[in-house]
């Protein structure tokens, strides 16, 4: 096939009338309340959760983050027109992305593991591991005598700047 | 002359001929796709930043502040009130996510009228977005009247003395380990830029509308691209919710 410039003008190939419009903003407006209703729940719960204990749980986070992957769907499918696109497109898009991220998130908790490996922390980050504890101790204003005595080392070290 | 120009919404193209070039076996336009290309690096970064974020935040769990103890006020109230301010933020966000989708549309059929009266309230909305996100830093940066008082190393006298420290920096943080503030700058930073550039886009867009440059183009299709990174916004903000406030 030769080079040919005459392409169809695919900027104009979305347009449509007002009927298939009036469908697609119900469509929209639907997606929206959905939205909103998630949004609402998630605010819920979330205030909530201190009060019932259910803060940090592993039940709580896979809830969030799946209604926060709903969410995200809604907004790629409908919003960003992608399943009105072709296929193949849909692919292109999607498909590295997923892959890309699955396994940032895989090296990240197995190599990751490292440095939140207990015996690992003294090679790591002793240091900071020692001075966040120093830190949460003087949110009480004080703390012990010795415990001060045992992290004073680190303390010279890293307060120098002030 | 198979592929001539046309604006009929069922053009088929031959899957044969597709790949030969010429005709684009995606049926989208070079701007529409290259705008695609380019949300997908930038979600690759931003999903770098929250999976070390997520990361960072599981290994010192213990230490790390609660959002519902930090971000606990609301415009003109004297109430303790956690997550409402965040939600209406989000709120304006989805809303204007809607008046774009919503341009988009009537730029699908050519209604100039509404293309501008949605982009209208896309920009307001983002413009608000941006100064609630200021005016989260403002309080985050300034912190509470109490306080916190720590002991701090003190190289001269070679002893203790206690500090205190008000709100969140770089350095030291009211609420906990430090590293939450730097996520937080570093991330909803990142995030508020886009959506200041974005809205700098959508009002240079919204210039072309109200001149009818794409009256004249007889198609809408800056709006949509413009539209798909004002969704992207949208998107990020979502995950920036729930990791942050939520989880």
């Amino acid at each position: 096939m030769e080079f040919n410039d005459n392409y169809p003008q695919y900027e104009k190939m979305s347009n449509h009338d007002e009927a298939y419009g009036k469908k697609a903003r119900r469509t929209l407006w639907n997606v929206f309340w959905i939205m909103l209703a998630i949004t609402v729940v998630e605010l819920i719960i979330g205030s909530m959760a201190p009060a019932k204990g259910w803060s940090g749980t592993m039940g709580l986070k896979v809830l969030f983050i799946g209604l926060t992957l709903v969410k995200a769907a809604a907004i790629v499918l409908w919003f960003m027109h992608l399943n009105h696109e072709v296929k193949f497109l849909r692919y292109i898009i999607l498909v590295p992305y997923f892959v890309f991220m699955t396994y940032t998130i895989f090296v990240i908790l197995t190599e990751g593991t490292y440095s939140g490996n207990p015996t690992n922390v003294a090679k790591v980050d002793k240091i900071f591991v020692q001075q966040q504890e120093a830190l949460k101790t003087g949110h009480h204003a004080g703390g012990s005598g010795e415990h001060q005595e045992a992290k004073g080392e680190e303390h010279k070290g890293t307060e120098e700047h002030h | 002359m198979s592929n001539t120009v046309t604006s009929d919404h069922d053009v088929e193209i031959d899957t044969k001929e597709a790949w030969n070039g010429g005709v684009s076996p995606f049926k989208v336009s070079y701007g529409k796709m290259m705008m695609w290309f380019f949300l997908i690096s930038d979600a690759l970064t931003f999903g770098g930043l929250l999976v070390s974020y997520g990361f960072i935040r599981h290994k010192y769990a213990d230490l790390w502040p609660k959002a519902e103890n930090v971000f606990t006020h609301f415009p003109f109230v004297e109430q303790h009130l956690p997550l409402a301010y965040v939600g209406l933020m989000t709120f304006i966000l989805i809303m204007s996510s809607v008046t774009m989708v919503l341009a988009v549309e009537a730029g699908h059929r050519m209604d100039r009228k509404g293309v501008t009266v949605w982009m209208f309230w896309t920009i307001v909305g983002g413009a608000m977005f941006v100064g609630s996100q200021a005016w989260e830093w403002y309080h985050f940066i300034k912190g509470t009247e109490a306080g916190w008082v720590r002991n701090v190393w003190d190289l001269g006298k070679q002893a203790y003395v206690q500090q205190t420290v008000h709100g969140a920096n770089m350095v030291v943080n009211e609420y906990g380990v430090p590293q939450f503030a730097n996520y937080f700058f570093f991330i909803t930073g990142f995030h508020g830029t886009h959506v200041f550039s974005g809205v700098l886009i959508n009002f240079i867009i919204f210039m072309n509308v109200l001149k009818g440059t794409y009256e004249k183009r007889g198609h809408y299709e800056m709006v949509e691209k413009v539209g798909l990174y004002w969704h992207f916004v949208d998107l990020v903000w979502v995950f920036v919710f729930t990791f942050f406030y939520l989880l």
